[in-house]
């Protein structure tokens, strides 16, 4: 009898349990444990307080047939305390002498409603699984992450109707040990809403948030301005 | 001119401290006036995400840390230099964790540019960006996706005008000076 593959899901969002990456991540987590996979989750910002060498998420990773990494897109890039990650497993494994060659996904989601706004993370991505003698299977990019808000996939809704079937093809894919299919990629990158509607729902939620925190005239200030001689 | 230079090698990096020497000699010799913080020995707290920082505290983090001054000095100086030993083409965790906190410079609204959809400027001006990795040895792959990263964090960071140049631990002195002149030229055009 074969053992069961077994996948590591690293969750790379500061709000861990809390997060759009988690939800993503666990979506396709629950679909592949439906196929027969065991399954791990790790939250990295939490892991990386308790254990800042990240002994045990090192020996998660080597006990890993396969890696999932979410992360929301900041700055461009993956969050710093993804890349601190990948550093450590990098430095784990160049003194391996065999590392196990595993599978590596990324999923990531911004907040702006371009997908192609994270191509560079995922780049990133690809270049780590190379280094670290891994096969980067590809990477799938959401936008407009911040309309999920960190809500179970499967209570979202039709909003996420695209997303859901991007991860069931992706479960589909990794259990017949196939490349992730273009529709998948495709999907995930489809506008959960209309981008005219995002940015209008997110100004004047922010404006509302800010009203609420007593702070609305203060939105604009600029405490960082250094004043020109005149 | 002011510059800070926000370098992102660990403590531990001694590879690169001569390089690092030598950038911020050339800069200063040339009447820049440069500070250089070595993120690698601070201890800073990663952004967590909240945006308080816009809805509460509006322009400032409320993590109260060296972070915090660190986002302050990279909108009150004229030239930013992300210095970094290029890692996975991208920049390192110590330089990420500094950029990261950099989101109370900008304001939440949204606002287009050439097309995308990206977060409004809270001030007028804001510094040019040089993005200076460094590498053992050259890794087409590496260097392509830096430039790219060095590009669109201008776009994000509304620098109008930034370059970015690979050094290699076994560059001469004289090589070095060659790749800082061309990028402050790329940068200032």
């Amino acid at each position: 009898m074969n053992m069961p593959e077994r996948i590591l899901l690293l969750v790379g969002s500061p709000k861990g349990s809390q997060s759009t990456s988690n939800a993503l991540g666990e979506y396709l987590l629950k679909r592949l444990e439906g196929r027969g996979f065991e399954s791990e989750k790790i939250y990295v910002y939490d892991t990386l307080k308790s254990d800042r060498n990240g002994a045990s998420l090192l020996q998660s990773v080597d006990s890993a047939d396969g890696l999932i990494l979410t992360f929301p897109l900041y700055v461009d890039n993956l969050p710093s305390q993804v890349i601190a990650v990948l550093e450590l497993i990098y430095e784990h494994r160049s003194v391996q002498k065999e590392p196990r060659k595993q599978k590596i996904l990324s999923i990531s989601n911004s907040g702006f409603p371009e997908a192609s706004q994270s191509e560079t993370a995922h780049a990133i991505c690809k270049k780590f699984a190379s280094e670290t003698k891994m096969e980067w299977i590809g990477g799938l990019a959401l936008g407009s992450g911040g309309a999920i808000g960190g809500m179970n996939l499967d209570e979202a809704g039709r909003m996420v109707g695209n997303v859901r079937k991007a991860l069931e093809l992706t479960a589909n894919a990794i259990a017949e040990n196939k490349p992730l299919p273009d529709d998948a990629l495709h999907l995930m990158k489809k506008p959960l809403v209309p981008p005219q509607i995002f940015t209008w729902f997110g100004d004047t939620a922010w404006k509302k948030v800010a009203k609420e925190n007593g702070v609305q005239d203060k939105l604009y200030d600029r405490p960082y301005q250094i004043e020109e001689d005149s | 001119m002011k510059a800070l230079i926000l370098d992102g090698s660990k403590k531990e990096d001694n590879a690169f401290n001569t390089i690092i020497d030598n950038i911020t000699n050339f800069l200063k010799e040339r009447n820049i006036q440069v500070e250089t913080i070595n993120l690698g020995g601070l201890d800073i707290s990663s952004c967590q995400g909240c945006f308080d920082c816009w809805i509460k505290t509006p322009g400032i983090c409320i993590i109260d840390d060296i972070g915090r001054i660190i986002t302050m000095k990279m909108v009150q100086n004229d030239l930013l230099i992300l210095l970094t030993p290029i890692t996975f083409g991208g920049y390192s965790s110590e330089l990420k964790k500094a950029l990261d906190r950099m989101i109370p410079n900008i304001l939440p609204f949204y606002t287009k540019i050439g097309g995308e959809i990206h977060h409004s400027p809270r001030y007028d001006k804001y510094p040019i960006i040089i993005g200076i990795g460094l590498l053992t040895s050259p890794d087409q792959e590496s260097e392509a996706i830096f430039s790219t990263l060095v590009e669109r964090n201008s776009i994000n960071f509304y620098s109008e005008k930034y370059s970015s140049v690979v050094i290699y631990s076994n560059d001469s002195l004289e090589s070095i000076h060659e790749k800082m002149a061309k990028v402050l030229v790329e940068a200032s055009e």
